[in-house]
């Protein structure tokens, strides 16, 4: 009996032990040699559940099939992705995906001034989320955005709270919205817009539902739930506005353009995009290959129809447009960004 | 929707191996249904939530169940929970009624389970859905109510088990702060390392299964003198053992259902009670303790009945009900789902695949040992010397790949298992440690954001309501249950009598 249990115990530590040098053996290869028999896509979001984990998901399962190769996502954050992104081999085996917080992030000063875009290639853009929203509870006494600002001026003794997430996308909303207040109807009113600064996209719901924010960062594709008929008084919502250029097919939301919603005379608008980053030296080749089975993947009807699920849409610039088109987004936005309130001084509380 | 549209074949096939290795936990004295959970949770990264589950289900009904193997035969309780089956299994084994006695504890432990399962799957979505109701006040005393429970009633003081909870609660705010972008509590050495603080699951496993072996290792590790037993060929089981004992066995697993609601305490305190009870209410109370099924009843029914209740407030409210379901937290965040009162609304298909899962483990768990359980006795002699090493080896690389390999999560294992050695010795208990660690961030988050909702007024603790204020009750009586216990353990201790 003795004998049996130590032979099933080899058996099982030598398979334990397998595994552990089979992953050794292939990571020990030159690292200037192309290698895209495994890709590990690092994302800048550590939930499986938000947007950029089913963007990178979607993407990455076209994209293993016209590389022929096996890529999977890993969810491990932006700071880990980035520092993980600085440190890979230049073969390819690791890339970054992510969306405008990358750049964003840096401006507001939530990243390192090393994680800055010119300190990396920027890879294709591939899809873009048209449904960067705000919403109220579902009783508000105003419909829009710019209809909260009307109320704040009828109701003097008032305050609007915001919930976003600083340095990033959510801010960007917030920010314009603040300067347009502050412009159209002066700090009397501005004033008396706060900011509640939160986490996750659970949290930001959570705020509203407490009674602790007026108004929360949201997007269609994750709050659409909370606003459909059915759903508990308690946890209903509105739509009062999205960033897009245009309304999204199938949703009436005004669009922060419609509203009237401008900085620096000019309509807002954001969308939010999604892209690779590479490390700054990658081969050569494997860009090619990359730019090239991005551009066969975008061309799929599936893929297209996968992104819809969620409400996002394909949005394809290659490689060789990409970081001019990112840069000049990021110029255009860092003056929204220079000019919009510290949010130390309007933090609720 | 039908168990077999949401369950996948490889999900019920994993469910049947993690029962059959559960059981072997359970069985090896010294290894528990925790321990089997935190080893195996890294390798449920490669699969999927269901099929994860289906592992990780079916490894926590059978290590619960497979520690009365050994208190039957050997004396040893094979799992904490266990300990009151020794009470009269043994001494029916010594009467040449092991056989019985095993398969009267494996009956009992299928009743338990699968009342258990009815009270989870009736009760989880009511509470649940007034908890939507809770808001972050709520929720922030709902946290603090759960740990002065759980350090009231762990063993230990009461001092004790509050500073284990918060010690817990600190170390999970290392790293970085949300609200201002600032890391905090990192050395500057490891800001890269600490991030995000400390990860969770190599804690967890360091803390159940190195800090384990250290134990082991430190108490001797030469093959036990165990005793070699045979069963005896007279020694005929029947169900008939059950009659008169159905009061005693829905009680048990009643208590055991109870006592998994309450958060932390755990599957020894549940057999402790219910015991207790069925020597209360029993005919014969002075044959207890002496080789009576009924014994063995009333503990193996309430451990059993623990796996229900213990996974009550987990799915309801995203609190754990002991120091295995706190595990079973890591299986849901390695798949990025949220564990919450909106867990079971948003996530029907799992809730049910839950359920689902958990009742075919229970019947699993039941015909693999009830069949098989002379071969099951002989898993007692598995040599410890052979098995640790290889558990060794499996946590290392468990925690290493658990993120893609990242080699500080090693040294995050190695350093908590030490940590929950060193622990034991100074009198700081692991389970209020671990569920200060698990939910210290929420308890953070829910009080900031209390206070960010209230413009900053502290009394809002007081005014939200009356749930507030009830909650306030809660937590003033487990206080002061426990200051009235200990006091009454001191005077006992001192041989002074005390008014009961």
């Amino acid at each position: 009996m003795k004998k049996v249990w130590v032979m099933l115990f080899v058996l099982l530590l030598g398979a334990v032990l397998a595994g552990c040098g089979k992953e050794e053996a292939s990571g020990n290869e030159d690292s200037t040699k192309v290698d895209v028999s495994r890709v590990r896509v690092l994302i800048g979001s550590s939930s499986t559940g938000g947007d950029t984990y089913q963007n990178a998901d979607a993407v990455t399962r076209y994209l293993e099939k016209e590389l022929d190769t096996n890529a999977k996502v890993d969810a491990v954050g932006a700071n880990r992705a980035f520092d993980e992104l600085a440190k890979a081999k230049t073969d390819g085996s690791s890339v970054m995906f992510f969306h405008d917080m990358a750049y964003l992030g840096v401006e507001y000063g939530s990243f390192d001034e090393k994680y800055s875009l010119e300190n990396w290639t920027v890879g294709p853009v591939v899809a873009l989320n048209p449904g960067n929203a705000f919403l109220a509870k579902a009783d508000a006494p105003f419909d829009t955005m710019a209809e909260s600002a009307e109320w704040l001026k009828s109701n003097p003794d008032k305050t609007i709270k915001v919930a976003i997430e600083a340095g990033g996308v959510s801010q960007i909303g917030f920010d314009a919205y603040y300067l347009w207040v502050k412009e159209e109807y002066g700090t009397e009113v501005s004033d008396r817009i706060k900011v509640y600064v939160t986490g996750s996209q659970s949290d930001k719901d959570q705020a509203l539902w407490d009674g602790n924010v007026d108004i929360i960062h949201g997007s269609v594709s994750s709050n659409a739930q909370y606003t459909e008929e059915g759903v508990e008084d308690k946890i209903k919502m509105k739509f009062v506005g999205i960033t897009s250029s245009e309304r999204l097919e199938g949703y009436e939301i005004p669009t922060f353009a419609e509203q009237g919603i401008k900085v620096d005379g000019k309509e807002f608008t954001f969308d939010k995009e999604y892209f690779f980053l590479l490390p700054k030296d990658i081969d050569q080749a494997f860009v090619d290959k990359l730019d090239q089975a991005i551009a066969e993947v975008v061309k799929n009807p599936d893929y297209a129809k996968d992104l819809s699920v969620n409400a996002f849409v394909v949005n394809h610039i290659p490689m060789e447009e990409a970081e001019a088109h990112l840069t000049e987004k990021r110029d255009i936005l860092s003056n929204i960004i220079k000019n919009g309130p510290d949010l130390n001084e309007i933090t609720a509380n | 929707m039908e168990a077999f549209e949401i369950l996948t074949p490889l999900s019920i096939i994993l469910c049947i191996v993690g029962v059959f290795v559960g059981i072997i936990f359970g069985a090896i004295p010294g290894m528990t249904a925790t321990m089997a959970i935190a080893i195996f949770l890294p390798i449920t990264y490669a699969l999927d939530l269901i099929d994860s589950l289906g592992l990780l289900l079916g490894l926590y009904v059978g290590g619960i169940s497979g520690g009365l193997v050994p208190a039957i035969l050997m004396n040893i309780p094979g799992t904490p929970s266990s300990i009151c089956t020794t009470f009269d299994g043994y001494p029916m084994t010594q009467k040449g009624q092991g056989e019985s006695a095993l398969k009267v504890g494996i009956t009992a432990s299928l009743i338990g389970g699968i009342f258990s399962l009815a009270i989870l799957y009736f009760f989880a979505p009511v509470l649940a859905s007034v908890a939507i109701d809770f808001s972050s006040v709520e929720k922030f005393l709902i946290i603090l109510f759960a740990l002065t429970v759980i350090a009231s009633l762990s063993s230990g003081s009461l001092l004790g088990g509050i500073f284990s909870g918060f010690l817990g609660v600190y170390i999970s705010l290392i790293g970085f702060f949300a609200d201002n972008n600032q890391l905090r509590l990192v050395p500057s050495l490891l800001e890269n390392e600490l991030y995000y603080g400390f990860a969770l699951l190599p804690v967890l496993i360091g803390l159940f299964a190195i800090t384990q072996i250290l134990q082991e290792a430190e108490t001797g590790m030469k093959s036990s003198p165990y005793q070699k037993f045979e069963f005896s060929k007279k020694d005929k089981f029947s169900f008939k053992v059950f009659n008169g004992q159905w009061m005693n066995t829905l009680r048990s697993s009643a208590i055991g259902t109870f006592v998994g609601i309450l958060p932390g305490v755990g599957g020894s305190a549940a057999s402790i009670l219910a015991y207790s009870q069925a020597k209360n209410f029993s005919k014969h109370p002075d044959k207890l303790g002496k080789g009576e099924p009924e014994g063995v009843i009333a503990s193996e029914a309430s451990n059993n009945g623990l796996t229900g209740g213990a996974l009550i407030p987990l799915l309801s409210l995203g609190i754990p009900g002991d120091s295995t379901t706190a595990v079973l937290v890591g299986a849901f965040l390695l798949q990025g789902i949220q564990v919450g009162p909106l867990f079971i609304t948003s996530n029907p298909d799992l809730w049910s695949g839950i359920v689902y899962a958990l009742l075919i483990a229970n019947v699993i768990m039941f015909f693999m040992m009830f069949l098989a359980i002379k071969y099951m006795a002989k898993l007692v002699y598995v040599p410890k010397q052979i098995i640790y090493p290889i558990i060794i080896v499996m946590c290392v690389v468990g925690a290493y790949a658990i993120n893609n390999g990242v080699i500080f999560d090693v040294w995050t294992l190695l350093l908590f298992g030490l940590a929950g050695f060193v622990f034991t010795k100074i009198g700081i208990q692991v389970a209020p440690f671990l569920i200060g660690f698990i939910l210290g961030k929420d308890l953070e988050k829910y009080f900031i954001d209390s206070l960010k909702g209230s413009g900053g007024d502290v009394t809002i603790f007081f005014t939200k309501g009356p749930i507030a204020l009830v909650l306030w009750g809660l937590i003033l009586i487990s206080i002061v249950f426990s200051l009235v216990q200990s006091r009454k353990t001191k005077h006992a201790n001192n041989g002074v009598d005390t008014p009961v």
